[in-house]
């Protein structure tokens, strides 16, 4: 019988996403906030001298590139701080905004039904036949590149994310009698829609939320990969990724550190939705994963 | 029960039809908003004004936006799907020779995903409330932050670059003749009765399938965890416990008839997606599908392909979510019924 | 004598927490069941009865373990026994009858498929020969057109018919032991009654041991030969039914019987236990007799002592120090009823009717009508039961009182206003005439909400601008009405018990002193106790605030004890209404004779 009680060690692996989570989003922000400060080079500074040359603990490093440079002698290290300032600046802006969009439009749905939901619900099936990042493509290709470009397009293919898992949400809560109690003492729409489902919609609308920050970081990264996103004097990850698969065979650091990057922050925003979860609906959590 | 399926294939092809109306429409729109104005960007750099005029003129873009879209309808349903303007083709038979490899390496992938996902969710299941259950629930948590086209970066390093064992890119070495039949070459080289080219294909296709395939295996391996795990409480589940039926035909003749269930639901949705994925997979290992001819036609400002290419692939997008919901429809005989 | 199939000596079962402590949730049971007879264990949720069935089958949850003395199945111990012996023991010697027969039979397989393979473990691997055997089975089961069942889906099934399904796979192998925990308890009265004579057909057939889990005395007096009575882990009481239940010797059996509503015509109030019965984590903790603190008869050695089960009188056993003054205990006088005044009519339901359509197939539409054309008053301070089985449309008609639905025709007048009127003077004034308190307090109460928040919700919409100080008073207020410490107030729905909980749905539906309550099924899957315990305050309360009630029931006799009219629904029509006791006594309408017919015990 391999059914026993919980070790306390293992309950730390599962509460302890939500921390490993935080100090992972914690550091890209410091990176982010502070890469002016923490970059030891100017990122678009080019040396043509110094190209393609390998971080500093490999042979042939120079301990002023810590991470080497790439392909026109920028400095890795400053691209990636730099970096992670597209990045998060796209993925907090974007995020709230499909929040915004999604979220309005789902308690709206669920809660009204009727015509309201049916309207809202085509809009969604025929927004999701889609594959986001075809939306994406041609969405960017009206709006123009640049990020402010790249974080409407976010907004305006993602909302339907949330959309669609939170109505779901809704519709359970709506069923549950204590709605219905609320109107017979006399709560109006608005006030049974923000004190009794709202409340209950909270915990997954914040684990929504930092999964699509993860989400928004990733669309980033494949719209600058295809040379939509920042122009050239910016960097971005994406951007690096591309230019270093030029010289995948020369310098394999130059591929790994942006991907690398990309993956911790995903990594970090995943943890923390994945560990919220958990903890914001605790019933649900031990009731589920015993 | 045929019957029934039938009867929501048709009831979902009627649906289909408005959609793709819609989306056609609305990305027409969408390109016409541009900032860039492709008729200049087809000539070449030192042409006046009324030159570039004149092109406008004759690509169309100067009527009002209605009429645009009506004659665009018009050609689309006779099946011209008008000319590219870098490629100087017609649009139709470069989407017949992109379409059929996109899908093709779409399906592989799928078919990897549900393989690894299915064994892996069993395998989570099956360690649930020991250590290592906990540990690969996370180690699943952190294969999740890894989208496709990381994977994808990934495996070129490691088996393409490092230890040279795969080939990363297009579909068929160059020294084979490319046999065109249906112009997916997995059916194509067993129609020639070419073994070896089919392996060839195969060789091809593995690196960039199975960097799709691992990323969208993962939630489908939580997804049926989960399932396999809230079913573990049913009542009939332990019911059958109780007429001593033994662990193992309870998990694969019991449980997993009903987990199949939701997880099916998924990867309905996870196709859209894993579809998505392929565009920039394709790119990657400069694979000749329509996701590369989609980049091309952004960076170039080619409408009418980015037209037809967003069509395309919202059109097979519903025909794979229609097959999902039917079979759906065969598995699940609560929706049956009269 | 015969050899006893299954013997309990001195059985413990305690679970074991994370940080090694141990709580007992069975201590010291002992009993002897014989073939052919019928074992009753009786007692509410949490006095650990069903644990014993999962002791049988050694399917206890995660944590829980047999710690001391034996269970033994003909001879062979099942505690001790390996995996592989027990496995081949269940479904072949030892079968298990289920309680909720809906869900107990897996919902993507034919009912073919698992009496086939359930079959096809037993021995036959023929499928022709399978299919024969199913089909004489399902026929003694009293199941027709058993070929064309077996190709059906269970959720094509009613409740009934897949309980029948269960029983014939159950006595399908010919066991010598069955265990039935609460195996009727989701099915409606008259089915009840039905598949109660189908066990006592089975058992008679085979000369199966049955032990019989159930809640209800009454049920356990109709169909057990001898019955033990569970208290908070423990036996309390055990004897032959007759004797044990004409004349009980423990006291809490006793309060049992005296809390159970009847129909028939003594007019005697139910006696309240005050407080609960302790959970598993109090117990831990006790010193002395486990119902001491309940105990009418309670003394001084009751509270250091713990008694053991032994015998106080010929095939009788108890637990109890006092077992001379149990028959002493005696319901004590409530006061008079209040009146209702008749002459005040309160609502108006004239010709009611709510229509349905669903789609069948492509293109038909049937239209089903939930409310057909239905017409009553209920006077103020009067207190009426709706009763009827699931798909009477009682609940439905209670949705449309109160305005949750609106109906398809027909009028409603609530304190002689309009009530389909949807104007806000309207709505404030109807928040004033009527109240609604909902059946599952599970999802009648916001668990984010404190329960003072919640009792004084009417307050949140229509005064606002209340300070908070005045709400937490009424909130005190409302909880001492309802029998609550106004401690209550700052905790979490999910921190109270089932009675508790529906006490605070009661406290909630009064802050508006609305002059009808409409209560839809609030006693329903309560223990006796709790539900003798909210019957008292309902008739309390009727005397001090003085409000109409509109009871939706499933259960007679709590009508019977509440209600002085009572309308009997059927198919969305009243077939019968009058003054509840002489419905009762003298029934008209064949369905009302049927419902009476299958109250167990009358």
């Amino acid at each position: 019988m391999r059914k026993r009680p919980m070790r306390k060690e293992l309950s730390f692996l599962r509460s302890g996403r939500v921390t490993a989570g935080a100090i992972l989003v914690g550091i890209v922000l410091i990176c982010a906030l502070f890469a002016p400060l923490l970059a030891p080079h100017d990122p678009q500074e080019q040396n043509l001298i110094t190209t393609l040359t390998p971080p500093a603990w490999s042979t042939g490093g120079d301990p002023t590139y810590l991470l080497g440079t790439d392909s026109l002698g920028r400095d890795v290290l400053s691209r990636l701080l730099y970096g992670a300032r597209v990045a998060m600046t796209v993925a907090v802006a974007a995020s709230l905004g499909a929040m915004l969009i999604g979220a309005t439009l789902a308690h709206l749905a669920g809660y009204f039904g009727g015509k309201v939901d049916w309207v809202i619900g085509r809009a969604v099936d025929v927004w999701m036949s889609f594959p986001p990042v075809v939306l994406s493509l041609v969405l960017m290709t009206g709006l123009g590149a640049g990020i402010s470009s790249v974080i409407l397009a976010i907004v305006l293919v993602d909302w339907t994310r949330f959309c669609r898992v939170l109505r779901a949400e809704v519709l359970v809560t709506r069923r549950q009698d204590y709605v219905a109690a609320a109107r017979l003492v006399g709560f109006s729409h608005w006030r049974t829609l923000t004190r009794e489902i709202l409340p209950a919609t909270m915990p997954l609308l914040i684990t929504l939320f930092s999964i699509e920050m993860g989400i928004a970081v990733i669309v980033e990264a494949i719209l600058s990969f295809v040379g939509m996103s920042v122009g050239a004097n910016q960097s971005a990850w994406g951007q690096m990724i591309a230019d270093a698969r030029q010289t995948i065979y020369e310098s394999g650091w130059n591929l790994v550190l942006p991907m690398l990057a990309i993956f911790v922050t995903v990594l970090g925003f995943n943890l923390l939705g994945d560990g919220l979860r958990r903890t914001l609906d605790p019933r649900l959590a031990q009731a589920r994963e015993l | 029960m045929i019957v029934q399926v039938l009867g929501l294939f048709a009831r979902r092809l009627l649906v289909a039809i408005p959609i793709l109306f819609v989306v056609s429409a609305l990305v027409f729109v969408v390109l016409r908003v541009l900032p860039v104005d492709p008729a200049a960007m087809s000539m070449p750099p030192n042409a006046t004004k009324a030159e570039i005029e004149m092109k406008r003129q004759e690509m169309g873009l100067d009527r009002p936006l209605p009429e645009q879209y009506a004659i665009w309808l018009d050609k689309t349903v006779k099946g011209d799907l008008g000319s590219s303007i870098h490629f100087r083709r017609a649009v139709s038979s470069l989407i017949a020779e992109t379409l059929p490899a996109t899908v093709e390496l779409a399906l592989l992938a799928m078919l990897i995903a549900a393989a690894l996902g299915f064994a892996g969710g069993l395998l989570l299941f099956h360690l649930r409330g020991t250590w290592r259950g906990e540990a690969a629930d996370l180690g699943s948590t952190v294969l999740m932050s890894a989208p496709d086209f990381l994977w994808g970066l990934l495996f070129i390093l490691a088996f393409g670059v490092l230890w040279p064992l795969l080939p990363f890119t297009g579909r068929l070495a160059s020294s084979f003749a490319r046999p065109v039949h249906t112009g997916f070459l997995l059916l194509d080289t067993l129609i020639e009765g070419r073994p070896d080219m089919f392996l060839d294909v195969v060789k091809h296709m593995l690196l960039p399938a199975t960097a799709l395939g691992l990323a969208f295996s993962v939630p489908i391996m939580r997804v049926l965890r989960s399932s396999l795990y809230e079913i573990d409480h049913a009542d009939y589940i332990r019911q059958a416990r109780l007429r001593g039926v033994s662990e193992g035909r309870i998990l694969l003749r019991h449980a997993l008839k009903n987990a199949v269930l939701p997880t099916l639901t998924l990867m309905g949705v996870q196709f859209g997606f894993l579809f998505g994925g392929t565009l920039l997979i394709e790119v990657i290992y400069s694979y000749p599908g329509l996701g590369n001819l989609m980049v091309d036609a952004v960076r170039n400002a080619d409408l009418p392909i980015i037209q037809a290419v967003a069509l395309a692939y919202a059109a097979v997008v519903l025909i794979i979510n229609m097959i999902v919901d039917g079979l759906y429809l065969v598995l699940n005989p609560r929706l049956r019924t009269v | 004598m015969n050899a006893s199939m299954l013997e309990a000596k001195n059985l413990t079962v305690e679970s074991r927490l994370a940080d090694g402590r141990r709580l007992p949730v069975l201590s010291g049971i002992s009993f002897a069941l014989e073939a052919g007879k019928v074992l009753g264990l009786v007692g509410e949720s949490g006095a650990g009865k069903s644990m014993i069935g999962r002791t049988i089958a050694q399917l206890l949850p995660p944590g829980f373990s047999v710690t001391a003395g034996s269970l033994s199945f003909a001879g062979r111990d099942l505690v001790r026994m390996g995996a592989q012996a027990r496995r081949q023991l269940l479904g072949r010697e030892i079968a298990f009858i289920p309680q909720e027969p809906l869900g107990a039979l897996n919902p993507v397989m034919t009912i073919g498929a698992q009496f086939g393979e359930h079959l096809s473990r037993l021995g036959i691997r023929a499928e022709k020969r399978r299919r024969d055997e199913a089909q004489v089975l399902l026929e003694a089961v009293h199941l027709p057109r058993a070929v064309q069942l077996l190709r059906q889906y269970p959720h094509e099934l009613s409740g009934g018919m897949c309980q029948r399904v269960l029983i014939a796979m159950a006595f399908a192998s010919r066991p010598k032991l069955v265990i039935a925990d609460e195996p009727t308890t989701a099915l409606d009265a008259t089915i009840q009654a039905r598949i109660i004579g189908l066990m006592g057909e089975m058992r008679d057939a085979y000369g199966a041991a049955l032990v019989f889990i159930t809640h209800d005395l009454r049920l356990a007096a109709k169909f057990c030969d001898e019955v033990m009575v569970l208290y908070a882990g423990r036996a309390v009481e055990k004897g032959e039914t007759r004797d044990l239940l004409s004349a009980p010797l423990h006291p809490y059996t006793r309060c049992l019987q005296l809390a159970v509503p009847s129909l028939s015509a003594l007019d005697r109030d139910l006696f309240t236990l005050p407080g609960e019965m302790p959970g598993l984590a109090r117990l831990a903790g006790l010193h002395g007799c486990r119902f001491a603190r309940r105990c009418p008869n309670v003394g001084e050695i009751c509270r250091n002592e713990e008694p053991k089960l032994s015998p106080v009188a010929p095939k009788r056993e108890a637990a109890c120090f006092r077992t001379e003054m149990t028959l002493d205990i005696k319901v004590p006088n409530q006061g008079i009823p209040a009146q209702p005044k008749l002459a005040s009519p309160l609502l108006l339901v004239e010709a009611l009717e709510k229509r349905y359509r669903s789609r069948r197939g492509l293109l038909a539409c049937t239209e089903l009508a939930a409310v057909d054309g239905v017409s009553f008053t209920v006077s103020e301070n009067e207190f009426v039961g709706v009763v009827g089985e699931s798909g009477s449309g009682k609940s439905t008609l209670a949705k449309l009182i109160i305005g949750l639905e609106t109906p398809s025709s027909g009028r409603i007048e609530l304190g002689g206003h309009d009530a389909s009127d949807r104007s806000e003077n309207a709505r404030r004034r109807r928040l004033e005439s009527a109240q609604m308190v909902f059946q599952d307090p599970q999802s009648a109460l916001n668990p984010r909400r404190r329960v003072a928040s919640i009792v004084t919700q009417v307050l949140e919409a229509a005064a606002p601008r209340l300070p908070a100080s005045a709400r937490q008073l009424r909130a005190e207020e409302l909880l001492a009405e309802v029998g609550l410490s106004a401690e209550l107030g700052a905790r979490y729905p999910s921190q109270l018990s089932g009675g508790q909980k529906q006490r605070v749905n009661i406290a909630r539906a009064l802050c508006a002193t609305p002059k009808l309550l409409i209560a839809d099924e609030i006693v329903s899957g309560l223990d006796v106790s709790v539900q003798a315990q909210l019957i008292a305050l309902l008739r309390r309360l009727r005397r001090e605030l003085s409000f109409a009630l509109l009871l939706i029931s499933h259960d007679l006799a709590v009508v019977r004890k509440l209600c002085e009219r009572v309308l009997v629904m059927w198919r969305g029509k009243i077939v019968e209404q009058g003054v509840t006791a002489e419905v009762f006594a003298r029934p008209r309408h064949p369905y009302t004779r049927e419902l009476i017919a299958a109250v167990p015990g009358e």
